[in-house]
């Protein structure tokens, strides 16, 4: 999918691939302390294999691409604004590396970290 | 603030001698928030984009308002207790990216000095230790060669001198020492940056907070930019106009040489007696400084580059005739808006100028909101627009993508049914503004409005504020250029030209109509002769031109 009409042929780009470029953009986000799974079960399976779009979906709807983020958040951060700097920063990456638009990115706060003082 | 403050000589003996008390906590604070803010435009100037977005040093002052704001209410009597205070108002008032980091700083600095009367050297030291700290843990992968290092270089300052048993105010003075040097050398650290030729914008920031600190303790004043000369070129005096004080009625600009260096501190300081909107430019062996002045010291100015060097070019105006013409042409257009009744659908529209807001209106909006790319409304506004409105079915176009989260906020707060219609850009907005109906059913009415949008490309017309080189687009610092759908697609010499590289780029010779709103730094004339090269170059096309009065792109248009 996401397919660019090259002039030799077609260029498929899978959704892991934009996926990884998701991932990367977002653990360089101020106040993403990291990805989180959208459900236990999935969490089971991350827990074993180490995996670098662990927290992120990416979804192709006819022409366009979707993303959607499952991050915890530094407690003690602004959430809100933390939210919409992932999101902005991802879809900056993506959008640069594709070329392509992105419909949406969506992020979901799966949890906060509460750091110790010391 | 400087005339209720002892001397300089005195406060910086008596900050030696004693620990940091409240006080002094909120004097330092005050004074870093003033400096930031005079000079927020260095810091928006180092975006390392070509467009006028997301502005890290507005976002950083407005970041250390709410700070200082909530500081403001506790008692000056215990200096932790005044941290927690600012700490919490960062906290809250965050904005961007750099907002957060720098709140995350606050909150790790008042967490180390919780419950303490006054700091001392080591307290201080530990302090900004534990504030690096609190931001790194912010991230899962620290970028370097952003604020992050410069805290990292401060705490690293700061720990040096407490251990040699510097006082206070020395450590200050290392640490705003290390915060310079850091912020040089970002660009070293971030390629990125050395590619747009700029320092790290959030750092240099942080950088200024410490100044402004250090020149409270020295008594200098907080309230002028920096005190050094930028290049000609780079002097923003269009901007110097839009902030006419009241008394100060002409602007007076000279071109001059020197007879001997010119000492730009005292320069400067020279220059605020007589006035305001003091800017100074320096270009081969020549300056130009530019100030505002009342009508009775007009030649002042020029009396006194006379006394220190040779002037070679003078322009006068008088600002007061020059601000009643732009008066003049924005008086008697009031913005009308669509009469809601019970049970209707009522839509907010967020726009900037006034040519857009009176479109909106126009076309059916109950009520407009202002802000845009640079300026963004906080959900507050937008819930201010609609609560009154005696209707529950509220529709939001936010008209650009810097909007949304607080439009999407606003519709979760409030307890009527509000739906964002995820419009990112004006064209965007007026497409789906075309398809409203007060009188219909609210989910049909979202439904049509939300496929509109997908129906219109939007075009911008902007110049750069800096070299880059985005996607083998080359752009140079001044030259006009064209985004499509958001993104930087084409430069060119001129408005014109760009115009039409756009439209090209934007295939507007696949639809059917050409919609163009020109920004408030063009002239109608101007607009209407672009809007002809157009019509000779697309004839088979419907070209439509308004006046947008939006500021910062030149034109905003659509195809569709």
């Amino acid at each position: 999918m996401a397919t660019n009409n090259a002039p030799h042929g077609n260029i498929n780009i899978a959704p892991r691939a934009i996926a990884t470029i998701a991932y990367q953009a977002a653990v360089e986000s101020y106040g993403v302390v990291g990805l989180a799974s959208k459900n236990v079960f999935d969490g089971l399976s991350n827990f074993i294999v180490k995996d670098p779009t662990h927290g992120i979906e990416v979804h192709y709807e006819s022409e366009s691409i979707l993303i959607d983020l499952y991050v915890v958040v530094e407690y003690g951060t602004n959430i809100k604004t933390v939210a919409d700097s992932v999101a902005s920063t991802v879809r900056f990456h993506v959008e640069k590396a594709l070329g392509l638009p992105i419909k949406e990115v969506n992020v979901h706060v799966q949890g906060l970290r509460v750091s110790t003082t010391e | 603030m400087d005339t209720e403050t002892p001397p300089a000589r005195l406060r910086i003996t008596v900050l030696q001698q004693y620990p940091v008390n409240g006080k002094a906590v909120g004097k330092l604070a005050e004074a870093a928030y003033a400096w930031l803010e005079a000079n927020k435009q260095t810091v928006n100037a180092l975006n390392v984009f070509p467009v006028p977005d997301g502005d890290t040093g507005t976002n950083m002052v407005l970041t250390m308002k709410s700070a200082v704001e909530e500081m403001r209410k506790v008692p000056e009597t215990k200096a932790g207790e005044m941290l927690a205070a600012l700490a919490q108002g960062a906290l809250m008032g965050a904005r961007g990216n750099s907002g957060v980091i720098l709140s995350q700083l606050w909150r790790g600095f008042a967490r180390s000095v919780d419950g303490k009367e006054s700091l001392n050297s080591q307290d201080m030291a530990q302090a900004f230790v534990a504030a690096r700290d609190t931001a790194y843990k912010g991230v899962v992968r620290p970028v370097e060669g952003t604020i992050l290092t410069v805290a990292k270089d401060m705490a690293a300052a700061a720990e040096g001198a407490a251990n040699e048993g510097t006082d206070p105010i020395r450590l200050l003075r290392r640490v705003w020492q290390a915060a310079k040097e850091s912020v040089q050398r970002t660009p070293e650290l971030l390629p990125i940056l050395k590619q747009a030729g700029v320092v790290d914008s959030g750092g240099k920031g942080l950088s200024l907070l410490m100044e402004g600190m250090l020149r409270w303790v020295e008594g200098h004043q907080l309230h002028t930019a920096e005190t050094i000369a930028q290049p000609i070129a780079a002097m923003n005096l269009e901007a110097a106009t839009e902030s006419v004080e009241e008394g100060q009625d002409y602007e007076v600009v000279v071109d001059f040489r020197p007879h001997q260096e010119l000492d730009l501190p005292s320069f400067y300081s020279d220059l605020e007696k007589m006035g305001t909107s003091i800017q100074v430019g320096e270009g081969q062996d020549i300056y130009r400084m530019h100030i505002h002045v009342p009508a009775d010291k007009r030649n002042d100015p020029l009396d006194y580059i006379e006394t220190i060097g040779t002037w070679t070019n003078v322009k006068m105006e008088n600002l007061i005739s020059q601000m009643e013409e732009i008066k003049s042409k924005t008086r008697g257009q009031p913005l009308k808006l669509a009469a809601v009744k019970p049970g209707e659908i009522a839509v907010v529209a967020v726009a900037s100028g006034s040519g857009i807001a009176r479109h909106f209106g126009e076309l059916g909006a109950a009520a407009v909101v202002e802000g845009g790319q640079t300026m963004n409304p906080s959900t507050a506004d937008l819930l201010a627009a609609f609560e009154n409105l005696p209707t529950d079915k509220i529709i939001i176009l936010p008209n650009n993508k810097n909007i949304l989260m607080a439009a999407n906020s606003a519709a979760e707060l409030t307890a009527k049914k509000a739906i964002v219609i995820p419009s990112t850009s004006i064209p965007e907005g007026f497409a789906a503004m075309l398809r409203h109906n007060p009188k219909g059913e609210l989910d049909a009415v979202v439904k049509e409005m939300k496929d509109s949008i997908a129906e219109v490309q939007t075009g911008e017309i902007t110049t750069a504020t800096r070299d880059v080189e985005i996607d083998a687009v080359k752009v140079k610092v001044g030259q006009t250029i064209g985004l499509h759908n958001d993104e930087l697609v084409i430069a060119a010499e001129d408005v014109e030209k760009a115009c039409l590289k756009l439209l090209k780029q934007m295939k507007a010779e696949d639809y059917e109509a050409i919609t163009l709103f020109y920004g408030e730094d063009l002239h109608s004339e101007q607009a209407t002769a672009i809007a002809d090269s157009i019509r000779k170059a697309y004839p088979k096309k419907e070209v439509d031109v308004h006046e947008g009065g939006q500021p910062f792109y030149q034109f905003i248009l659509s195809v569709e």
